[in-house]
């Protein structure tokens, strides 16, 4: 199944989406909530549903023909996908040096390290 | 010698040659049958002597204009004399010497003239409600009516070629045609003349092809570059979040970034590994 590479950008896109796993959302949604392009954006969505974390499906048309306008790919996590979506995440925290991104914490060790 | 016209994109569609004399007095016959086609034809001499030399911006001989004015306003039923001001509506603006169409025409066509040069049309919509200008063939047309008539033939000619006339300028008569001339037509009646108005008017004022479905073609062209399988979703996937972005702005920036993100997304799709689902 293979693992997405656990980019920052990815990690923007997984948070986004976890924040409200049972919902779904579109493209240009979600390059809101992370604050991404449109183009960095969509390689990261094709490459999560490869890996099965997330699924995508065509809006509803009862939706979006009420509306009046082309019917949208929605996203959401996929029921397996969220707990390792969460895994990720939390190793991508583990994995660094310090608890807290280095401007927060106050850590002698970093300041002596970079005179 | 005559030239060829060069016929104007139009809207409608309609091929807009030339009439000759012999069609604008055919024209006023049809609605008038005891038309004095000896009257017309000098005031088509008229103008002739005086708008000789002179040009459109299409290259025509101006007299085109005047002919293609007369036949709006013979068709219209206006009455003679209102037809032979209409060729002549513009030759205060020659050498003509200001008495001599009162002398050769008479006092109601000379006075027609001066009365068109003046109008405000702006001010019509509120008269002319009521009056219908297109039964004028029955009773006769008011003088203002009359009046109207003429302005907005002239205005629908220099409508139906404008595409010879400079931006800045195109762009203010349009506006004008649609918020005071279109109007005008219809209040009085004149509903053809009026529709007609309003599609050439919007027409310069807003390109025939919006820019979403140019920056949709562009989309169709980008995706391209994903694999066969997948172009048709990520192409209906992508003009769906166009749709939902309301300036042009957006929707440039938006294309730009997927532009910029299509190799990647290739690559992405082209993995072997497990196929996407749907």
């Amino acid at each position: 199944m293979g693992m997405p590479r656990m980019t920052l950008q990815t990690q923007l896109v997984l948070r986004a989406l976890l924040e409200d796993p049972a919902r779904q959302r579109y493209g240009l949604e979600l390059c809101e909530l992370a604050g991404l392009p449109s183009g960095t954006i969509y390689p990261i969505l094709a490459r999560l549903e490869q890996v099965g974390w997330l699924e995508s499906s065509w809006e509803d048309p009862a939706v979006h023909e009420a509306e009046g306008r082309p019917r949208r790919r929605f996203y959401r996590i996929a029921q397996d996908g969220a707990e390792q979506a969460r895994e990720a995440l939390a190793r991508t925290y583990r994995s660094r040096k310090q608890p807290l991104p280095g401007w927060v914490s106050a850590h002698p060790a970093a300041e002596g390290g970079a005179s | 010698m005559k030239r060829q016209r060069r016929v104007p994109p139009s809207l409608t569609a309609r091929t807009d040659l030339t009439p000759t004399l012999e069609s604008v007095i055919a024209a006023a016959r049809s609605h008038h049958p005891d038309v004095d086609a000896d009257l017309l034809e000098r005031a088509y001499a008229e103008a002739s002597v005086w708008h000789a030399g002179q040009r459109r911006r299409s290259g025509d001989p101006h007299i085109t204009h005047c002919l293609a004015v007369a036949a709006i306003v013979a068709e219209l039923r206006m009455p003679p004399a209102v037809v032979c001001a209409a060729l002549l509506h513009d030759v205060e603006d020659t050498a003509c010497p200001p008495q001599r169409i009162a002398d050769q025409l008479g006092h109601e066509v000379a006075d027609l003239i001066a009365a068109v040069r003046t109008a405000d049309v702006s001010a019509y919509p509120q008269a002319g409600k009521g009056t219908s200008l297109a039964s004028g063939a029955t009773t006769g047309p008011s003088w203002e009516t009359a009046v109207l008539a003429i302005r907005l033939a002239d205005r629908l000619h220099n409508m139906r070629t404008i595409a010879f006339v400079a931006q800045t300028k195109r762009l203010l008569k349009a506006r004008e045609t649609l918020d005071v001339f279109a109007p005008a037509a219809s209040a009085a009646g004149l509903e053809t003349v009026g529709r007609e108005l309003q599609d050439l008017a919007s027409a310069v004022l807003r390109p025939a092809i919006p820019s979403y479905v140019v920056t949709g073609r562009l989309l169709a062209v980008l995706a391209l570059l994903l694999p066969s399988r997948q172009r048709a979703r990520w192409q209906e996937e992508w003009s769906a979040e166009l749709a939902a972005l309301t300036t042009r702005r957006a929707r440039t920036r938006f294309t730009l970034h997927v532009l910029l993100g299509a190799p990647r997304l290739s690559m992405t799709l082209r993995r072997p590994f497990r196929q996407a689902r749907r």
